[in-house]
């Protein structure tokens, strides 16, 4: 059974219907647990050495994230968390009445580091709407872009976003006895990274000044040049069009293609040696960082990277060409593999707004009770949803986030690229044949090839529990993951030009009548969905549902806290303070940043007559205000 | 008030960079302002729309040959009357590293900020000499095409003094 929660049942044939006899089949039973907010503040009323930490806002993500948390400094636990997404993207609004081609491109702009998979995404949501679907080369090239739009992802997230927290400025500052221990402690990996101890690496991971930052922001540059030979731009590629890709792809631009993504195969065999190498120690030296970010293993991926020989666009055959993909979807539940079937996937998906500032919409009339296929679907699914922002004050009880709660089958899932590997392995008998990569079930199995460095086997192996470590450990085998990818789509597409089969688009028309659409894709972070409803050649809906909305997701209505708030609620403070103004709550920040929120662009965003930009504050030190300051008019 | 005018060719090439958001309404000064412009300045200036990532800005800057000069255009709001122009000198006093990695951050994950382009160009040694930053106050940053009447003005006399004063306007 599929299903736990939702009043789904399959025939034999596997055919879904509601459960017969259930009344209100999609009924929310509420359970906002009130009673814990009073325990709160009495704990805070009692207790001197229980503190309230407000982290407002969380450096070092993208976009806007408040995180507030009540903290017991003396027994060393979080008593109680709430993650804030603090600006409203109405991408949502924007988009509606639009010429559906319109979104590939606006959408791209709800990112400013990933871009390209909100286009992707748009890209196959319009494919299934019009029933066009590229031709092999094109689903190849998309590729091809979107592998290194992760390679450019993937080193920012583990050397300038998270890794500083692992370096010797933080843990220095925060753990002195732990860097104690690095200095001293051999690296295994030093014939790959060059680092005789852990300390050396530490050092090499400081902000601003530390070899691996330095190098890593070097190579956004590598990565960058990558995805602009085949999108032509980035972060907002121009060449991501229904039916394929507008590029025009020649050897040349897959020998330019080859000869970074052979540089990025041997970054990847030096970052899965730094980062075994820093958490194997952390591990070793302070045991409690196992449960740092814990929380039970709840996955969802929608996969990634289409097969070129399966990809057709039909929501009536995505259970196939999901299952076809270089990333395999999947929900994982408690650690056991769910389901792969994207039509499954897609019918257990819901959204809540219950502590969220939007207003409900689940009680007007169902738009679609069922899928394309007959799957039975809830009011509260993304094709149903209609987006009410509601701007208000702020109360943990009631609203505190601009997020919504989306959930699988009723349960709190979370996305990374984690999860992708997660699926990926644990999914045995789906992957493509292929040279480099194997699923084994316990573990993904991969052959980077020899470049520069020697060829390496490396095993990435499904870790027996989930926290902020082992969150960060599949990130960096994540890069060689995607390389490799990469590689077979390159091997691929040299292929295809030898048979002379080198098309990249198809011709299409725009429906009138009403259709649907879903792009199921993922980000560099994890899940990423667009689901779309257009009539008469408008989209009369269009709803993005990102990593970080899950990840960053409140409370729902049956009470369950969302994957940040759980994880740092299960976090032991390993941080040493000699008194409370002294916390700095790295623990609180490593498990937040061990998910990698890239939270809703925050530029340009709509709220109906509220407008919320990015404030700017440039620094006006070198102003002379009397001399310098002209009203408009007084130049002339 | 402006220096005498010193001959271009004698002081090296110079970039004037427009820096902003697109479909922010006043907010894409910047970038309006270097579309305008682009070619116009003589042959000893380069515009460009510097509206991306400040970290590839740095490596733009990095790759090319040394310029002499720079001006940075864009809106900022600092509570001023819409419209008003404010011309400066940039040459701040160095921030703490934390407070550049912050910046660095928010630069690698999206965010299009004149501060961070030259707060992070200038900690990497990437900025030309002498820098000049133009700022515009905005009246109206709602998401949209096209700029207010107030912009549009001030546009115009910020270009005129970049057109009429062969940048001499850095020397403020």
């Amino acid at each position: 059974m599929c299903f736990k929660n939702l009043p789904v049942e399959f025939d034999e044939q596997g055919n879904a219907s509601l459960r017969a006899g259930v009344l209100d089949p999609y009924k929310v039973a509420r359970n906002g647990r009130p009673d814990k907010e009073e325990r709160i503040k009495e704990l805070l009323r009692k207790n001197g050495h229980i503190k309230e930490v407000s982290i407002d806002p969380v450096t070092r993500v993208a976009g806007a994230l408040a995180f507030h948390s009540v903290v017991d400094l003396e027994n060393r636990r979080v008593e109680d968390a709430h993650s804030m997404a603090t600006l409203f993207r109405g991408y949502e609004i924007i988009l509606k009445g639009r010429d559906p081609r319109d979104a590939i491109f606006i959408s791209s702009r709800a990112c400013g580091v990933c871009g390209g998979v909100h286009a992707n995404a748009s890209a196959e949501a319009i494919e299934m709407a019009f029933g066009v679907a590229p031709p092999p080369m094109g689903t190849i090239v998309r590729n091809l872009g979107q592998a290194a739009e992760f390679l450019y992802d993937h080193p920012l997230h583990l050397y300038l976003l998270a890794g500083p927290d692992y370096s010797e400025a933080v843990i220095g500052a925060t753990n002195p006895e732990i860097l104690a221990r690095a200095q001293t402690y051999p690296a295994r990996g030093k014939a790959h990274h060059g680092c005789a101890t852990i300390g050396e690496i530490m050092t090499a991971l400081n902000p601003l000044t530390g070899s691996l930052y330095l190098q890593a922001l070097q190579e956004t540059r590598r990565a960058r040049e990558m995805t602009v030979l085949v999108w032509g731009k980035y972060p907002h590629p121009q060449t991501i069009v229904p039916g394929g890709i507008s590029a025009t792809v020649t050897s040349q631009t897959l020998n330019e293609y080859q000869t970074r993504l052979f540089y990025f195969l041997d970054y990847a065999k030096r970052i899965i040696a730094v980062w075994d190498d820093v958490f194997d120690f952390l591990y070793d030296v302070e045991p409690r960082f196992h449960e740092v970010g814990k929380r039970p293993t709840n996955l969802i991926d929608l996969g990634c990277w289409e097969h070129h020989d399966a990809y057709d666009a039909t929501y009536a055959h995505a259970a196939e060409w999901g299952e076809r993909r270089w990333g395999t979807p999947g929900v994982v539940l408690d650690g056991k593999l769910v389901t792969t079937d994207l039509h499954r996937i897609n019918a257990g998906l819901e959204e809540f707004v219950d502590h969220s500032f939007y207003d409900e919409w689940a009680d007007k009339p169902v738009p679609f009770a069922t899928d394309p296929v007959g799957m039975p679907l809830s009011p509260y699914h993304m094709w149903n949803k209609e987006t009410l922002p509601k701007p208000q004050g702020r109360s943990w009880r009631e609203k505190y986030s601009w997020a919504t709660s989306p959930r699988w089958d009723r349960q709190v899932v979370e996305g990374g690229a984690y999860a992708r590997m997660w699926t990926t392995a644990i999914a045995i008998d789906k992957y493509p044949s292929n040279p480099f990569i194997k699923a084994t079930g316990k573990s993904l199995d991969m052959l980077l090839p020899a470049a520069s460095l020697p060829e390496m086997q490396c095993s990435w192996r499904i870790p027996n529990e989930l926290n902020a470590i082992e969150r960060n450990r599949a990130r960096a085998y994540a890069q060689a993951y995607t390389a490799l990818v990469a590689l077979n789509n390159l091997l691929a597409a040299y292929d295809h030009q030898k048979k002379g089969e080198t098309a990249v688009s198809r011709d299409y028309e725009i429906p009138k009548g009403e259709r649907v659409g879903v792009g199921f894709w993922g980000a560099g972070r994890g899940y990423l969905s667009h689901h779309l409803t257009m009539d008469k050649g408008a989209l009369t809906n269009y709803q993005i549902l990102t990593p970080s909305t899950m990840n960053a997701s409140p409370m729902d209505p049956f009470g369950q806290a969302g994957p940040y708030e759980e994880a740092v609620m299960n976090t032991p403070i390993i941080e040493r303070f000699a008194k409370p103004d002294d916390f700095k709550g790295i623990d609180i920040l490593r498990t937040i940043r061990s998910f990698d929120p890239c939270m809703p662009c925050t530029t340009h965003m709509y709220a109906g007559d509220v407008t919320v930009v990015r404030e700017v504050n440039t620094c006006a030190c070198a102003l002379d205000e009397e001399d310098d300051a002209v009203p408009a008019g007084a130049l002339g | 008030m402006p220096s005498r005018p010193v001959p271009s060719a004698e002081r090296g090439r110079a970039l004037v960079g427009g820096v902003g958001y697109t479909n922010l309404r006043d907010g894409s000064a910047g970038p309006l302002l270097a579309e305008r412009l682009a070619g116009r300045l003589g042959p000893d200036v380069d515009v460009e729309d510097l509206s991306y990532s400040p970290i590839d800005v740095m490596f733009l800057l990095q790759r090319r040959p040394t310029y002499a000069r720079a001006v940075f255009v864009g809106a900022v709001s600092r509570g001023a009357p819409p419209g008003t122009i404010r011309v400066s000198r940039w040459d701040p006093e160095p921030e703490p590293a934390d407070a550049v990695q912050a910046r660095v951050a928010e630069a690698v994950s999206g965010v299009i900020s004149l501060e961070n382009l030259l707060r992070i160009t200038g900690h990497f040694g990437a900025l030309p000499p002498e820098v000049t930053l133009v700022e515009i106050e905005p009246e109206n940053e709602t998401w949209g095409e096209g700029v207010t009447p107030t912009m549009e003005r001030a546009m115009g006399e910020v270009a005129a003094l970049l057109r009429g004063e062969a940048l001499d306007a850095a020397r403020v």
